[in-house]
């Protein structure tokens, strides 16, 4: 893990707007099995408002399967997860305003769409009505996409569309924003951007939660964990 | 309310702007409505039975029939755009956002009905012009609500079929589906040339009266009951079966997730 901080919030951080003085993220006891084997096995999960968590672990230990639990677009066999209290099944909506969440790699995208027709169609999925505009505008510039907005995504390079995939999980200002190794493809100037969009999530007391196989250097996490055996532990690095 | 009309907006928008970037894609559909209709009017030609008057009067018919053909067909592509976008990643966007996969799927059907209606029209206008179909213009406008009607009750039935998508990863009766309605619901023949035994099915789905009323506003064919009892099993069926398909749907996505199927593509 690069630079690894205090398990506390970072300093000067504000609180998320909705996020109450609890947990961001609280995931208890999750359990999920593939085929009969248990990939995970009674994870608990805590992060709170302004806190950037690093999840690391060896192929097949079961980080996508966590952070597709936590986003909401699976359900696991035991134990529970919520954002802000919010249930993904039960409170499905409000718990989707609440969540970013970045696939693993490059699949999401509408070959034959511009970057700025994928910001518009995803911002009003997103039901942001009036707040549309100020988002996407917000959003190109937090990723640099403005050199990109006109051009068709068959006609980008596999790090460009990796910053328009990171877009469209912060597009939406989410409280919470998971993301699946999203250095993938990224050069140094696309690794400093999402730096800084995590950065001004945390200053607005957001937080998120990265998974990658290894040590990713240049991101300074606030807590590191690894996946082993089905658990969440902290990290001695 | 608003928000969610902007959201299934941009889904009617993203379908029309893939659709347009394949430049002869619009071309091919105008081309194969013609093709369509100039051998159904030599098919005609040859006919002479006593169930049609004349050429002229089964031409009439069958032309309706592959208006309604293409809109049936509209709703029923869902089950595999939804395939496309669970290969491609993209429903899983659909399924993590506030709009959701089932307001989703049904805003993933109007381009699809659009571009039915469309091709419609261009059926009719080159039925008219080119192979003298005589329209009944007083009432040819009232085909726009019942195609309308139609495409409603036909869609319960699509969300069934992408359900089925949803939960197996294919929905293989949709193509047996189309032929058998094809087959009972008088698109290209009427259903009382069926034997017995097959003939009630003509009777117990929407397909029937869908192409019955509008052969009659649009040619003035005869209807086999009142107009007001088929526009009844229309919004009956669309009423009744609708939400249950909804609800089918929805139950799809649940166990999808329960299962984790809704991500393995």
């Amino acid at each position: 893990m690069g630079a690894v901080r205090s398990a506390a919030p970072r300093s000067g951080a504000s609180p998320a707007p909705a996020a109450g003085r609890g947990p961001l993220l609280e995931a208890r006891g999750i359990a999920k099995a593939w085929g009969g084997r248990h990939v995970l096995a009674g994870v608990d999960l805590t992060v709170g408002p302004g806190t950037l968590v690093a999840v690391t672990g060896a192929n097949g230990t079961g980080k996508t399967t966590l952070l597709r639990i936590c986003a909401g677009l699976i359900a696991a066999d035991a134990g529970r997860v919520g954002v802000g209290g919010l249930d993904p099944s039960r409170d499905r909506a409000a718990y989707q305003r609440r969540v970013g969440f970045l696939a693993a790699g490059d699949r999401g995208l509408y070959a034959r769409l511009t970057t700025r027709r994928h910001l518009d169609l995803w911002a009003r999925v997103s039901l942001l009505g009036r707040r549309r505009p100020a988002a996407i505008e917000r959003t190109v510039a937090a990723l640099d996409l403005a050199p990109l907005l006109d051009r068709r995504l068959d006609r980008l390079s596999m790090g460009q569309r990796q910053r328009v995939r990171l877009a469209m999980a912060f597009l939406h200002e989410p409280d919470l924003v998971l993301l699946d190794e999203p250095l993938n493809s990224l050069d140094e100037h696309g690794r400093e951007l999402l730096v800084g969009a995590l950065a001004a999530l945390g200053r607005r007391g957001g937080a998120a939660v990265c998974c990658s196989p290894a040590v990713v250097a240049g991101i300074p996490f606030d807590r590191a964990l690894v996946l082993d055996g089905g658990r969440l532990r902290e990290s001695s690095r | 309310m608003r928000d969610q009309l902007e959201a299934a907006w941009a889904i009617f928008r993203r379908d029309l702007q893939i659709f347009l970037s394949y430049r002869g894609q619009a071309a091919s559909h105008a081309f194969s409505a013609a093709f369509s209709i100039a051998l159904f009017y030599y098919i005609s030609r040859l006919l002479q039975i006593r169930e049609f008057e004349s050429p002229d009067a089964y031409f009439a018919f069958v032309v309706v029939g592959l208006v309604i053909m293409a809109v049936l067909q509209s709703t029923l592509v869902l089950a595999g755009a939804v395939r496309s976008e669970l290969v491609a990643g993209t429903f899983e966007r659909l399924l993590l956002s506030p709009f959701g996969a089932v307001r989703g799927a049904l805003a993933m059907m109007i381009f699809p009905i659009f571009l039915a209606l469309a091709i419609g029209v261009w059926t009719l206008l080159l039925a008219t012009v080119f192979f003298g179909l005589g329209l009944r213009w007083e009432t040819a406008p009232l085909a726009l609500p019942v195609a309308l009607l139609a495409a409603l009750a036909f869609s319960s039935i699509a969300l069934l079929a992408t359900a089925a998508v949803i939960v197996f990863k294919q929905a293989p009766g949709v193509g047996a589906l189309v032929a058998l309605v094809t087959l009972v619901s008088g698109f290209y023949f009427p259903t009382a040339l069926l034997p017995g035994w097959i003939g009630w099915t003509s009777e117990v789905q929407p397909f029937t009266p869908a192409v019955e009323l509008l052969r009659n506003v649009l040619a003035g064919l005869p209807l086999s009951e009142p107009a007001w009892l088929a526009v009844a099993k229309l919004l009956g069926f669309a009423l009744i079966v609708g939400p249950f398909a909804a609800w089918v749907f929805a139950r799809g996505i649940e166990l999808g997730r329960r299962r984790g199927t809704i991500i393995e593509y």
